[in-house]
């Protein structure tokens, strides 16, 4: 029996597409989406859609030789527009997406970047516009378009440490011009925090499992909460705005659900505390953080440490009969959200009544 | 029974609320693309600087090296100071370096500027034709204080002060539009109204002149203008003899109009012919060549001649010389053209002594030989040394062309045994038959040595194959010459045949 103010996740529209897809982001300011993907022959390929009155209608493909694998509109204006790409091959590309070319093009990683973050395009003092590309040859490069060629921060393992596969990326903290942190996940379960201002490793901890996505639930404010989701259907969402010099930070381990990995969590654009997790098995799971009743606590030496809250589930929804690999929110419409998954579908959820959680 | 109900109310709630969010959603849809369409503009934004140049680009404070201070006692140092590169110094200091940036900048202040200007004036138009005279002129005062050298904003602003019946203003204005854009017709139009209705009609009728000197169909200058005429026909005498009429104003137009009218061109003229004087070279004793002007269909289409040049030594620089360059060149025109046929007679000739000089002997080949050769022989029989390859003896060799007395000099010089050796494999057929030539109009010269230089030019490497290439006159001179051989220098009757057989005779 649901409750009446119970979210419904609905499938909108489902659109097939005859080739793999690892990426999908909305167009900012549009009814527009690009899917990032790859063709057979391992050519990659950027895809432009509309929606239109529940249709989904290609406008524009680009096609190049290397597979692309991850993209973000992040570190761009919502005028411009560009989309920052990463490919198999190391090579980050921004997208001039009205009129195909790319403005911005290097290769700094020598394999495949997983996963891209970009931040400071459109949200004005919240710092320079910078995309983050986390790569399997171990290291972390923070960019900036208007430095071509050279990244402007770099992290990488230290001689003699083993290259770990970097999986996921993610910026946060950014709440003025000068604080912003870097969160990378690793095959091997390592979550690092890199304080960009300083230029220091913050806080690292290891999760077991390797991490596949890594999302703040807000970029640009002072960072407050961290999801982290692992293989073994397992996700940790840690309340970063207290920091225990010896514990680290408070976290709620979610393993639950056997639904395999979890691939990615995304965060309503529209409500902080509520996120999407899209698991192996081709489910989606929409949850609620609640926080405690106190988020910290100060202990006898005058040193606080922050509480755990709780987790809800509000909803779940089997759509695919295989993983889905990506999944954004559209920042514009609440509720509206594009997905892809290795069943070589892209689709359109929609969720309703989140404005009442 | 309850619970039916209830689920059947969820049910009925959820699909409205998934209808309404659809709706909501297509509406979305259509506001995107509307708002997408409006997006596309420049956007700019006030951003942080790149991460890694945060350092870098603080503002750098070059430290200069605080100058030495010279004590007054120091009178050496004081003696060393250079006063004139001080002060150019702080001279640049004030200006400072002007870089490529400021400039730029610069220019997009004035772009800006002009931009700003433009607006105004727009805004001042649209007073004009709301006739708010006084709004505009503030209007056009602001683009003019923007920009001071367009002619368009003070011609307006007159247009308004002749309309609020300023006319002072009014003339002014116009004059400094005309000053700016001499040929901007509004502006003399409204000058001449506003001097007209200042009573200064001659003045006013100039202006009119040139309104219909820059457009001669204005219809309406032209009636502006007959207006005046009949005015000044009727009141004439009148506006001279009455001081109502503002005098400076008057005076003014009347010395203005003057002006042009003196004309420059006495004091011109003085200079052009105190130059041309110059340039005939009058007064001096100098025959000054002028330079010919033909179009280029009359040209000459001979082509141009090479012309040796000939040391002279200072002092020899002897008048009564005729110049040599013209015969020069007339005698290679002969030689190339008459070929062998005047070889006796120049020879006899430049035994002669100097007989003829001078401009018109130009014609006779003859008489130019004698007295180029005169001039070369007494300068060759000094240089000529014998050469020691192909190259000099090459080199000597065209460089006596056409003087055949001078090529026997040089050939005497040359030892025969040496021949093979000089010309190695670089003995050409010309110069064998010039050469042979040579052997056959002096062999008095060459007394005795005559079959020497031939046996020893047949002895050059592939001569087999220049002997083929003899044409019958040199084989006549050959036969002619080894005749002379057997008949003078007794030369073995051997010898001979084996030239002959080498010479292919």
């Amino acid at each position: 029996m649901e409750e009446l103010e119970t979210p419904q996740i609905i499938t909108h529209i489902e659109h097939n597409i005859n080739h793999s897809i690892f990426d999908c982001k909305w167009i900012p300011c549009s009814a527009k989406f690009v899917v990032i993907g790859s063709l057979p022959k391992g050519s990659g390929t950027l895809e432009v859609f509309e929606i239109t009155s529940g249709e989904i209608r290609k406008i524009k493909e680009i096609e190049r030789p290397n597979s692309f694998k991850c993209g973000t509109f992040g570190a761009s204006s919502d005028v411009e527009r560009r989309l920052a790409t990463g490919d198999f091959k190391g090579t980050l590309e921004i997208w001039d997406l009205e009129k195909s070319c790319q403005v911005y093009i290097t290769k700094e990683h020598t394999d495949i970047i997983n996963s891209i973050d970009g931040l400071g395009g459109n949200i004005v003092n919240c710092g320079a516009p910078e995309i983050v590309t986390g790569s399997r040859d171990g290291t972390v490069k923070v960019w900036d378009p208007r430095q071509r060629g050279k990244p402007v921060a770099n992290m990488q393992p230290m001689k003699g440490e083993t290259k770990r596969d970097c999986w996921a990326v993610s910026f946060g903290n950014s709440f003025n011009d000068s604080e912003r942190i870097v969160v990378a996940g690793y095959d091997n379960g390592d979550l690092k925090m890199f304080d960009l201002r300083t230029m220091s490793l913050r806080w690292e901890c290891n999760l077991k499992n390797g991490v596949c996505s890594t999302e703040f639930d807000r970029k640009d404010i002072p960072m407050n909460k961290l999801v982290a989701t692992t293989l073994e259907g397992k996700f940790h969402v840690f309340d970063v705005r207290t920091q225990n010099p010896t514990k680290g930070f408070a976290q709620v381990l979610d393993n639950a659900s056997k639904s395999g990995t979890i691939w990615v969590a995304r965060h309503v654009p529209q409500n902080r505390d509520i996120f999407l997790t899209c698991a192996g098995n081709g489910q989606v799971s929409l949850w609620k953080y609640e926080y405690p009743e106190h988020r910290y606590v100060v202990d006898n030496q005058g040193v606080s440490s922050g509480v755990p809250g709780k987790l809800r589930r509000l909803q779940r929804m089997v759509i695919s009969t295989q993983p889905i690999n990506a999944l954004d929110w559209n920042r514009d419409h609440l509720g509206l959200a594009v997905a892809t998954a290795y069943d070589q579908y892209v689709r359109i959820l929609v969720t309703t009544k989140l404005n009442l959680q | 029974m309850e619970k039916a109900f209830e689920i059947q109310k969820q049910v009925r709630d959820n699909a409205k609320a998934l209808q309404t969010y659809m709706t909501d959603l297509q509406n979305w849809e259509a506001e995107m693309k509307r708002k997408e369409a409006a997006l596309n503009g420049e956007f700019e934004q006030d951003l942080p600087p790149v991460r890694s140049k945060v350092k870098k680009e603080r503002p750098v404070v070059v430290k200069k090296k605080p100058e030495k201070k010279i004590k007054g006692s120091d009178y050496s140092s004081w003696d060393k100071y250079d006063v004139d590169k001080a002060c150019e110094e702080v001279d640049m200091q004030d200006i400072g370096p002007s870089s490529l940036d400021s400039k730029k900048s610069h220019l997009a202040k004035l772009e800006k500027l002009r931009e700003e200007a433009q607006y105004e004036k727009e805004r001042g138009n649209t007073f004009v034709k709301q006739e708010k005279w006084d709004d505009a002129i503030s209007c056009y005062n602001r683009a003019i204080e923007l920009v001071r050298d367009d002619a368009i904003y003070y011609a307006n602003r007159g247009l308004c002060f002749l309309k609020k019946d300023s006319l002072h203003l009014a003339e002014s204005d116009c004059s400094e539009a005309i000053r700016l854009d001499p040929t901007y017709v509004k502006a003399y139009q409204r000058r001449a109204t506003a001097r007209e209705r200042l009573g200064s009609l001659r003045a006013a009728s100039h202006d009119l002149n040139e309104v219909l000197k820059l457009e001669p169909h204005n219809n309406s200058a032209r009636k502006q203008l007959d207006a005046i005429k009949a005015r000044m026909g009727t009141k004439g005498a009148k506006s001279k003899s009455s001081p109502s009429s503002t005098p400076t104003v008057e005076s003014k137009p009347l010395t203005k109009p003057s002006q042009p009218k003196i004309v420059e061109l006495p004091t011109e003229s003085k200079l052009v012919s105190a130059d041309d004087q110059w340039r005939n070279g009058t007064g001096e004793s100098v025959m000054v060549i002028k330079p010919v002007k033909k179009p280029p269909h009359l040209r000459s289409k001979r082509p141009l001649k090479s012309i040796p040049i000939q040391e002279i030594q200072l002092g020899k620089t002897t008048p009564e010389k005729p110049p040599t360059r013209l015969k020069i060149i007339e005698i290679d025109e002969q030689t190339q053209t008459h070929g062998d046929s005047n070889n006796n007679d120049s020879n006899k000739i430049a035994d002669a002594p100097k007989n003829t000089k001078g401009e018109g002997d130009v014609a006779s080949p003859e008489s130019v030989k004698l007295v180029t050769d005169g001039v070369v022989k007494e300068k060759d029989a000094k240089t000529l040394v014998p050469p020691t390859n192909s190259v000099q003896f090459m080199s000597e060799w065209k460089y006596l062309k056409g003087q055949w007395d001078a090529r026997c000099e040089y050939l005497s010089i040359i030892e025969p045994s040496k021949i093979p050796s000089i010309f190695a494999n670089a003995l050409e057929s010309d110069v064998l038959s010039d050469v042979l030539r040579i052997l056959h109009d002096n062999t008095p010269r060459f007394a005795g040595r005559v079959a020497a230089y031939l046996a020893q030019l047949s002895n050059v490497k592939r001569f087999s194959a220049l002997a083929m290439f003899l044409s019958p006159s040199d084989k006549e001179m050959l036969t002619k010459l080894l005749d002379h051989c057997k008949a003078v220098e007794n030369t073995n009757e051997d010898v001979i045949a084996d030239l002959k057989n080498k010479y292919e005779l």
